[in-house]
């Protein structure tokens, strides 16, 4: 009796893990995906010129940033190696075989951040400091980041 | 009889190596078939730029994107192929090279000493590229800083390392062709598709391939498996960029970032970090030519992994 307990236990726990892994890898994505709409929906239009430079908005999407930014460190924990992911991405084993790499680019894009929050005051100043963050972006999914699909 | 059968197997295996031979011969373009010319340095820098040379031949993993002592290691089910200096160095570098050498090399995928180069190096699009560009491209290389150091040989198994056997890939995967604008459409179109097709060698990854390495043509630019390991090249015709418009294309090449606020990764942004660098008429043009891409159903994308 005993034994099937530990067993029965042992089993719940791994079930309580995967589905754990599973909430960790669909917060990931949702943090990914409000970024970018911040970025997509928001600065980019007004850096473009297609939307009129809104200063509210701005405040928000930078603020969607830095939330971002403070998440990305605990986002992707040992834990999650190697768990399979749902979608158009996964993270790449290279988060963990690299941590130091992997950290260095976070803190690329938290600086990056904290400049965009204090520089981009108008449309001039978005257009001189937008790029930056997409650029930051990009320097960490060209390493850590594969497509699925 | 018997003899007779024999000499006639010889015979036929003499030929068929002479036939082989004749085939693989490397192709090379002469020196004294060059006219007379002076290279443009500012269309030289564009066209590296539209080349994406740094994206491979730059030293890995340090920020200078013209330090162009190679040495990144592209794998491939074919081996690792490890690439070059393409610097102005002397000894490790296209230094020595002749212009005629360099024109070779990107026209015909000929080494200088008249070697087939694997085509990792993507001369089965410049193969399709200006002379003129060429030439610029050259002058251009030739005004960066020299690095030193050699990259270490491609670690490609047998048989793919025996290099005449190249020939036979030219052979079946290239056309000799120079790029035919098409008069029914403008001239931005035009200038698009001769960047995406020749310099920007786009189809090179955005294309599945066949066994032998060999682009599959009726399925150009419509994605595939990433030949470089894991994960997956998507589908830049309108079958699944229907949403996208020319603008997006632009905008994309410049920065990096699609309408969805998504960012390129893996190679592509490597890709970025040279076409963001091009006038931005260039990208434009790009962006009308792949906005012009007719809808073609790609290989099927991997399954999505299964729940566990």
């Amino acid at each position: 009796m005993k034994r099937v307990l530990v067993v029965a236990g042992a089993l719940l726990l791994s079930v309580g893990a995967v589905i754990a892994q599973q909430d960790v890898v669909k917060q990931d994505q949702a943090v990914m995906k409000a970024t970018g709409k911040a970025l997509g929906g928001v600065l980019a239009p007004m850096f473009k010129g297609e939307k009129p430079y809104d200063q509210a908005a701005v405040d928000e999407a930078l603020k969607q940033l830095g939330d971002t930014a403070s998440k990305l460190p605990t986002m992707f924990p040992a834990s999650s190696k190697g768990v399979k992911v749902e979608g158009d991405y996964s993270p790449s084993p290279k988060i963990w075989e690299d941590a130091a790499g992997f950290k260095s680019k976070i803190s690329d894009f938290t600086a990056v951040v904290t400049e965009a929050k204090a520089k981009i005051k108008d449309a001039e100043s978005l257009k001189a400091t937008f790029p930056a963050i997409g650029k930051a972006c990009g320097g960490c999914h060209e390493t850590f980041r594969v497509k699925n699909s | 009889m018997l003899k007779r059968l024999l000499l006639l197997a010889v015979l036929a295996g003499v030929a068929g190596l002479g036939i082989f031979w004749w085939l693989t011969i490397p192709a090379v373009i002469a020196a004294t078939s060059l006219p007379l010319y002076t290279p443009n340095l500012a269309n030289g820098l564009t066209t590296f730029n539209a080349g994406g040379c740094s994206s491979c031949h730059a030293v890995p993993n340090q920020p200078d994107r013209l330090k162009l002592g190679g040495g990144l290691p592209i794998p491939s089910p074919f081996g690792t192929f490890n690439v070059p200096n393409i610097s102005p160095d002397p000894n490790d570098g296209i230094g020595k090279w002749s212009e005629a050498d360099f024109v070779t090399a990107v026209l015909k995928g000929t080494s200088p000493s008249g070697v087939h180069y694997f085509p990792a190096f993507p001369y089965a699009s410049y193969e399709h590229a200006k002379l003129e560009d060429v030439r610029d491209l050259f002058a251009y290389l030739k005004t960066l800083a020299p690095v030193a150091g050699k990259a270490r040989d491609h670690d490609v198994p047998f048989p793919f390392n025996i290099r005449r056997n190249v020939g036979v890939w030219k052979f079946l995967f290239m056309d000799g062709k120079p790029f035919m604008p098409d008069a029914g459409k403008s001239a931005q179109w035009n200038r698009g598709a001769y960047l995406v097709n020749s310099w920007g060698h786009c189809a090179e990854c955005h294309s599945p391939r066949n066994f032998l390495g060999g682009i599959v043509d009726a399925q150009r630019f419509a994605g595939g498996p990433n030949p470089e390991g894991e994960g997956f090249v998507p589908n830049i015709t309108q079958k699944r960029m229907s949403d996208w418009s020319a603008k997006d294309f632009a905008y994309f090449l410049e920065s990096g970032m699609t309408p969805e606020g998504d960012t390129a990764g893996g190679s592509m942004a490597r890709v970025i970090r040279n076409t963001s660098q091009l006038p931005a008429e260039d990208r434009a043009a790009m962006a009308e030519y792949l906005k012009s891409l007719p809808p073609v159903e790609g290989p099927p994308r991997p399954k999505k992994p299964e729940k566990s």
